[in-house]
């Protein structure tokens, strides 16, 4: 058995961290390569023309993972407004046109996710034990809370460096250490030796940078390559950057706190009300009420990443063009004819948009 | 008298014999937009983020040329018409779309249809709407149920006699029952789409009257018994997610198993259900090798473009029932 699955931001570090501590006897897990063009151009190729970027892009990372072998492949399946319920579906009988013969198992991402990520696992792993399941769940887990903590931290940096680009390089080995990491003690050993270090970066301390939150649909907000690497070009401008929306956030209270009657939404859903007072599917009435959350927050500017027709997120547009919060909206539609330099300057712009707002532009 | 404005777009298909019953019986007068035109395009477009379908554009213009001449405008949010399926998030959006992009409409009357959320939510998002005409309950309760039965001959009607929920509208029944015997050896077409896009004939340049004036014999989703939608779309695609979406390729389904001579499938770009669920259809077709058009248009469609391709397609069509036969 050689189990693939598509990529999404840090959470193959996860799986391969679970997947290590169960090690079930003869099986294999495949980690597609980090997503680049050709994972871009191959789900492009296959999938139906006006299909959404993530569904292209992990379609494409399944394919991948095909080449190098997998025949069981993990997908989110959901019950929902969104295209997502339908992903593992179309790219199944995809993949079986091109060729592979790979069977498909869906970790409900909707509802009784636990059960759902419980049963995958015993499926996977020839009935694990529980108790041995649950501690290498919470070990692959306390690797991506390690890695959202240091990411935050990286965000800060990344604006005030003064050598630009440092923060982002110790991010990338503290993301390779934290994948060789084979204890609790040494993630935590990891998590507090490189955010040490991020602090000793210099840093320009009297600079006073203009944050910027970012939301959005899920997978294009936290994927890097979907969105161009728009947090690190924003700190390359000098903007610090805020995400609510984490792996980690979403794990703790989908997995966890939810179940317990805790809604992370929750005030979020209040201050959309005025404009959106019901869900609408995929993250769609989050975004209303998180650029309502950030304009209250004072944040200079917001941005808002979205794939090419999806649904939610053009409700979401619609409707926050006519909020009474009078904030600057950067708006990202990510799909596959995107190119960074275009972003790249329409970033500076709004950078530029933003100083002048703080009233300390330089007038030309 | 109270004014109700219905835009003559989207759900207006399928649900407005219901609508105006609901209203009559509350006493309010029912105003439809006129049918869409460029003027009413321009306005929609206008408002709307580029990225809207089309529909929510044409929507909004129907309901800029509504805000003058009615008290309230009746714009639903459809969000779920059974266990476990949902409509597409523009349509359970829609009246926030609408309040936030035409902010000089009267007020909108928005009741949330979910029908996941219970038969108490229902009940009380219906009572909240009538209680804007009357605060008689039992009165809301009869406007209700003489909805309910014109939602149903409406539905019952369509399939029974083989007609077009344009002509249902209209009331032109009788001129339709030869309309559907046809001539015999005529091409049989099915056209697969969501009504709104099939029957406003603004968008669709009269899509159904050109491919009849083409000699062909049309079908459309609405003609299917319902019963036989629901059985036709879980063989398609398992279970089923998006309400309207799963009339579609139900449909088409159940059309491909009738050997229809070809399916025509008028979409819009941008749609987000259809870009997943038409594959499924197109698929299926293929393997029982039925000539399939997929049809995408939107606000720069010409009518021009659509007309060559429907010619070719019915050319192919004919040429290959020849060497059929």
């Amino acid at each position: 058995m050689r189990v693939g699955f598509p990529h999404f931001g840090s959470v193959y570090i996860t799986v391969k961290a679970v997947a290590d501590r169960l090690d079930a006897a003869g099986d294999q897990l495949i980690i597609p390569p980090p997503m680049t063009q050709k994972t871009l151009d191959l789900g492009v190729k296959y999938s139906p023309a006006e299909a959404c970027l993530p569904y292209k892009l992990t379609l494409g990372s399944l394919i991948e993972a095909c080449e190098l072998g997998a025949d069981i492949l993990i997908q989110a399946r959901g019950t929902g407004i969104c295209r997502l319920g339908y992903y593992a579906k179309d790219q199944e009988q995809m993949l079986r046109d091109l060729g592979y013969n790979a069977r498909f198992v869906n970790l409900d991402v909707s509802e009784h996710k636990i059960r759902s990520l419980r049963q995958l696992i015993k499926d996977l792993t020839h009935d694990a034990p529980l108790s041995k399941t649950i501690s290498a769940v919470f070990f692959g887990l306390s690797k991506l809370f390690a890695l959202d903590k240091i990411e935050k931290v990286v965000q800060k940096t990344r604006a005030v460096e003064l050598d630009k680009g440092e923060a982002n390089q110790i991010y990338h080995e503290a993301i390779n250490a934290m994948d060789e990491a084979a204890e609790h003690k040494e993630v935590k050993k990891i998590t507090r030796e490189y955010i040490e270090r991020l602090n000793r970066v210099p840093i320009n301390r009297t600079a006073n940078p203009p944050k910027v939150g970012i939301f959005g649909e899920i997978y294009v907000v936290i994927e890097p390559f979907a969105n161009m690497d728009i947090e690190v070009e924003l700190g390359k401008l000098g903007v610090e950057v805020h995400r609510t929306m984490t792996l980690s956030r979403w794990v703790k209270y989908s997995l966890f706190l939810n179940y317990l009657g805790i809604n992370e939404w929750r005030e979020v859903h209040k201050l959309a009300k005025p404009y959106v007072d019901h869900d609408v599917g995929g993250d769609g009435w989050e975004s209303v009420g998180e650029k309502v959350l950030y304009a209250h927050n004072g944040y200079d500017g917001v941005v808002h990443i979205a794939p090419f027709t999806c649904m939610p997120e053009i409700v979401a547009q619609n409707v926050m063009r006519s909020t009474r919060e009078d904030i600057p909206v950067f708006v990202l539609i990510s799909d596959e004819q995107m190119g960074k330099q275009g972003m790249l300057t329409r970033l500076e712009a709004f950078v530029d948009l933003l100083e002048f707002r703080r009233g300390n532009g330089k007038r030309i | 008298m109270t004014k109700v404005g219905i835009p003559r777009a989207l759900l207006y298909y399928q649900y407005y014999p219901a609508w105006k019953a609901f209203f009559e019986t509350l006493g309010a007068e029912v105003v439809v937009s006129a049918p869409t035109n460029k003027a009413m395009l321009n306005s929609g477009v206008s408002r709307a983020v580029a990225d809207t379908c089309l529909p929510v554009k044409i929507l909004l213009g129907h309901l800029i040329s509504l805000t003058n001449d009615c008290d309230y405008i009746f714009v639903p949010a459809v969000t779920s018409l059974g266990q476990k399926t949902y409509n597409c998030s523009k349509i359970i959006g829609l009246p926030n779309i609408a309040r936030a992009l035409v902010p000089e409409s009267p007020i909108i009357l928005d009741p949330e249809i979910d029908l996941e959320k219970g038969r108490y939510y229902l009940y009380r998002n219906i009572y909240k709407t009538g209680h804007y005409f009357t605060s008689n309950p039992f009165k809301i309760k009869r406007a209700v149920e003489a909805a309910l039965e014109r939602n149903f001959a409406y539905r019952r009607k369509m399939p029974d006699l083989g007609i077009t929920p344009t002509q249902a509208l209209n009331g032109n029944e009788d001129k339709d029952l030869d309309y559907r015997q046809g001539s015999e050896g005529s091409m049989r077409i099915a056209v697969i789409g969501h009504p709104y896009v099939l029957y406003d004939d603004y968008i669709n340049h009269n899509l159904i009257s050109q491919l009849q004036s083409m000699g062909a014999k049309v079908f459309v989703p609405e003609m299917v018994p319902g019963y036989m939608l629901d059985v036709a779309t879980t063989r398609l695609a398992g279970e089923a997610h998006w309400s309207f979406e799963n009339d579609i390729i139900g449909a088409g389904e159940y059309y491909l198993e009738q050997k229809v001579d070809g399916i025509v499938n008028l979409s819009v770009f941008g749609c987000g259900p259809d870009s997943m669920m038409v594959k499924f259809l197109e698929h299926r077709a293929k393997e029982v090798k039925v000539p399939f058009l997929p049809l995408s248009i939107d606000e720069h469609s010409s009518e021009g473009a659509l007309l060559t391709r429907l010619e070719a397609f019915v050319d192919m069509v004919k040429r290959r029932e020849k060497l059929c036969v």
